[in-house]
């Protein structure tokens, strides 16, 4: 079966990969490009570990296949940190130890972030409607809540200076 | 320097690589080489396998694995049934999913397009589904050679009859517990290698429990524990779901060492729902006798677990029921108690222990009971608890089935949690309210019983019996601590809770203290993560470690500061005596870097410990929690509502307590999905009717409530820092919990709910069924 090519902007920069017409972008970011922080935690949609941001926009990258990536814009878990500096959500998150396994947490900390991104100022019920689609089995959610608000305030505190 | 010992609620070490997406589990790892491995699986529940046709040689069935031996996971209880599950199911198959042939090529897709086009004939047999009609004389036997489907009866005898003429008050109780799959996040998976320098086989795998697995594949293999070195890396989750024995592993380790290639096999979520192990399942039947105070007199109970078609490796198909039987009276003081329990043996998959275990089931039970016996003499339910509960004065206390309950006061834990929520604005608020909507309160008290060692497991007889826990303990040349544990950390924060309890000891900072673990090759034998163990027998086993070490250094200390050994202290990174002190890293320094500045009379064994550890009692710490919470009731749609949901819980002594609340949160959730929304059906052909996150229900965000927690500290008198095992209980409270206060909330309408989890469809469905009655 031929390959397509792809030409994309991931975290930044430049990527380009080939791929079967068939292969998901999840399979294209872990296999093709080795950005594994993106997780497979249920292949249908339902858990949101392989959360990724394209053009703005919070989808399941298990969803959505690597062909259609072509020419988007995709932000990636290892896409969120300023090099060695934290994004305030990931240094929320550790303060606050809202993540345990750590397997769910590069997807909530995507779709965190897009959160932010579109709403500076969530409520906590926003919050917790955004993060529905994002299944953790550890932590009971509770110290994710409060570590993205917490990031919220930081954030709009940093762009109010 | 601030506060990083036991105690201090400091960030974990091991978070920075989760939160960038650089932690590593088995599906991350790629090696050159590898192959990828899809099963074929039955799509049957009960069948006996007439012929297998394959057309290719990258399909192998156990006739093609020579020498592979079954699993087989004995109990010394008297009477238990030994099942022996072939890797690869020969003859028969006994649970749909179940591998009949596993196939190999260079991607999964490709894999699973091998598996489709091997064709197996069947004869199909009737299933053995449920678990109350197994061992009918009309169900056929799941195990031909047995005479009938049970692994194991037990049966706990007491006098119930002087109770019984004594009871002003019976209630009967019959209850079940939906069957569940755990599902941590990440599921099953393994990469197996065959390293032709060391002849050994190398296997990566999402496993609790390294150093079982090996002893697994070495008798499954017939290979020499020495050709087998297993290493868990980052782990997501496991609840119970990572402490077996897969028939996967046996066969991509086979596969490995025969082809000389690695091979990968990584379950997806539909292998996990519809094939692998399940847990829980539960059925009671119980009658308590009460007098008219309400002073439980005597407790009788007939209870069924679902055991599945297999006995589990390591911890075999009797735990469950037969810890139901021990664990039923949970915090309570009774004159007499009854309980006679076998496990069924059905064609499901096997069960294995989920966090909290029985106790889920069992606690659900037994406060059922407590709130009947309330209802029946007007007495409030919590007061109710007070007036049977194990008084503090008591401890420690043995329980009428020889539990040692550690330490504790069971009644001021349940009172503090009672006004955490304001009883009287809730009754006040439930005269009010005439609508379809309505308010519920619900309170549970247990206790839990973790790090339970050699002396309990050995009276199981299972095929794991934990002994003295190791670990070992090893200052570096700069004066940094490796520390080496044979248990595996997979979300506990053992990583930081092990170097805090180092810190304690040594004061070498904590970012100088590596914690290794999870792997067979660099770590001592370990039964591994399970249990709530690893904070008690982990974290003995560190400090104990870590104070010979101490001893050690205080040697060459003593040489360097030309002091007698007997007048220096080990402590805060230095060697001291008097004014005068010198660093522990400059004591490493000397040891390894300039030996000639030492006598050859110091210790030769040097800066490396590894030490043992046992509690001074070893039937377990206690630790306990009392859950209450609000919910509403919506009688229009049975939709349930938490409120307000409060717990006070005494761990002992907290190692870090911003860990400890995520474990209880976590449990809670947990729970909460036990309570309201986990459920793994049958069909009457043996048929799971949930193979996707979408059917199988998991609590989210929405659902999970923002829980207050209260901390009570009573050091347990047995382990090392008078710390109690805590993993499991926040999974523990909260179906006995919800459901006493939904069942308040439906009491106007003289329905109580008895069968977990309590769906919107069932609470419907009473409703439905009183108003037909009422008719």
């Amino acid at each position: 079966m031929s390959k397509t090519h792809v030409t994309t902007t991931i975290n930044g920069e430049p990527a380009e990969f080939l791929c079967e017409p068939h292969m998901t972008l999840l399979d294209a970011l872990r296999d093709e490009l080795r950005l594994t922080g993106s997780k497979e935690g249920c292949g249908s949609g339902d858990c949101g570990a392989c959360s990724v941001i394209v053009d703005g926009r919070l989808v399941c990258s298990c969803l959505v296949l690597a062909v259609e990536a072509e020419g988007t814009t995709i932000t990636t878990i290892e896409g969120i940190a300023d090099g060695d500096e934290l994004h305030p959500l990931q240094r929320k998150f550790l303060e606050h130890a809202a993540l345990q396994c750590g397997f769910c947490t590069p997807g909530l900390l995507v779709a965190a972030k897009a959160l932010l991104d579109a709403n500076p100022n969530p409520t906590e019920t926003e919050a917790r409607y955004w993060l529905a689609g994002n299944l953790c089995r550890c932590t009971g959610y509770d110290k994710i809540i409060r570590a993205v608000m917490d990031a919220a305030a930081e954030i709009r505190e940093r762009q109010a200076a | 320097m601030t506060h990083q010992g036991i105690g201090a609620s400091v960030p974990r070490k091991e978070d920075d690589r989760y939160l960038r997406g650089k932690g590593e589990f088995v599906a991350d790892i790629r090696l050159a080489g590898m192959r990828e491995l899809a099963f074929v699986r039955s799509p049957l529940a009960h069948a006996r396998i007439r012929a297998i046709r394959k057309n290719s040689d990258a399909v192998f069935t156990m006739d093609d694995l020579g020498g592979v031996a079954p699993m087989v996971a004995i109990s010394g209880l008297p009477g238990f049934r030994v099942s022996e599950q072939p890797v690869l199911a020969t003859g028969k198959v006994r649970h749909v999913g179940e591998p009949i042939a596993a196939c190999l090529a260079d991607s999964r897709a490709e894999a699973e397009d091998l598996a489709a086009a091997v064709e197996v004939d069947f004869e199909e047999l009737t299933a053995v589904v449920d678990m109350l009609r197994a061992r009918d004389p009309d169900q056929p036997l799941v195990h031909e050679h047995w005479p009938d489907n049970a692994f194991l009866d037990t049966f706990v005898d007491g006098d119930i009859d002087t109770a019984r003429a004594a009871a002003s008050v019976v209630v009967k109780r019959r209850l079940r517990t939906a069957r569940q799959c755990m599902s941590p996040m990440e599921g099953r998976g393994v990469v197996a290698v065959w390293d032709r320098r060391l002849e050994q086989l190398l296997v990566y795998t999402a496993t609790q429990m390294p150093h079982i697995v090996r002893n697994g594949l070495a008798e499954c293999l017939g290979l020499d524990q020495g050709r087998i070195r297993v290493v868990a890396p980052d782990v997501g989750g496991g609840f119970g779901y990572k402490g077996i024995l897969l028939a996967e592993e046996v066969v991509a380790c086979w596969l490995a060492r025969r082809l000389g290639h690695p091979v990968r096999w990584i379950e997806d979520r539909r292998e996990q729902l519809t094939g692998n192990a399940n847990c829980r399942e539960h059925h009671y039947d119980l009658t308590a006798y009460a007098d008219a105070e309400g002073h439980l007199l005597a407790l009788d109970c007939n209870a069924v677990v679902d055991a599945g078609a297999y006995s589990i490796y390591p911890f075999s198909a009797c735990l469950e029921a037969a810890q139901v039987a021990s664990i039923l009276p949970g915090p309570y003081v009774m004159q007499a108690y009854r309980c006679r329990t076998y496990s069924a043996c059905t064609n499901k998959p096997p069960i294995l222990p989920y966090r909290g275990v029985a106790r889920a089931g069992v606690c659900f039970a037994m406060e059922t009971v407590m709130d009947a016996i309330a209802h029946e003499t007007g007495i409030e339910p919590h007061e109710v608890r007070l007036r049977n509960l194990v008084p503090a004065e008591a401890m420690p206390f043995d329980n009428i089935t020889a539990k040692h309950f550690d330490s504790g006061d069971y009644p001021e834990c349940l009172r503090r949690v009672v006004d955490a929520i304001d009883v009287p604005a809730v009754r006040a608020r439930q005269k009010a309210e005439t609508g379809p909507v309505r308010t519920g309160l619900g309170v549970s008290i247990f206790c839990e019983q973790a790090a339970h060692g050699t002396s309990v497991y050995a009276g199981w007889g299972i095929p794991m019996v934990p002994g003295f826990e190791q670990a070992t303990a090893r200052l570096t040349p700069d004066g940094g601590l490796e520390l080496r544990v044979g248990i595996q950390s997979h979300g506990q924060g053992l990583e930081t809770t092990l170097a805090q309890i180092a810190h304690s000891r040594l004061g070498v900072p904590l970012d100088k203290i590596m914690v290794v673990h999870g792997d067979t090759a660099t770590t001592p034998y370990s039964t591994g993560t399970w249990g709530s163990r690893c904070a008690v027998m982990a974290g003995g086993a560190v400090g104990r470690a870590c104070d010979e070490l101490a001893g050690r250094i205080a040697l060459i200390g003593a040489h360097l500061l030309q002091v007698s050994p007997d007048m220096v202290r080990v402590g805060g990174g230095v060697v001291s005596a008097e004014a005068r002190s010198v660093s522990i890293e400059e004591v490493g320094r000397t040891w390894y870097r300039r030996p000639q500045d030492l006598p050859d009379t110091v210790p030769p064994g040097g800066l490396e410990i590894t030490a043992g550890y046992k509690p001074v009692r070893d039937s377990g710490t206690f630790s306990y929690a009392a859950h209450a919470v609000v919910v509403s009731v919506d009688t229009d749609t049975g939709e349930v509502r938490i409120l307000n949901y409060a717990i006070v819980e005494d761990g002992g002594v907290l190692l870090n307590p911003m860990i400890v609340d995520g474990q209880v949160i976590g449990g809670v959730a947990q729970g909460v999905g036990t309570a309201l929304y986990e459920e793994m059906p049958y069909d009457p052909n043996g048929q799971p009717l949930a193979s996707t996150l979408a059917d199988y229900m998991l609590p989210g965000a929405t659902e999970v409530p923002d829980a207050w927690i209260g901390h009570m500290e009573t050091t347990s008198p047995y382990s090392m820092f008078g710390q109690k095992g805590i993993g499991e209980g926040g999974a523990i409270g909260p179906p006995a919990a919800i459901a006493n206060a939904i069942n308040d909330a439906l009491r106007p309408f003289g329905i109580a709910m008895t069968d977990l989890p309590i769906t919107p469809h069932r609470i419907l469905a009473a409703l439905l069924a009183a108003k037909g009655d009422a008719q």
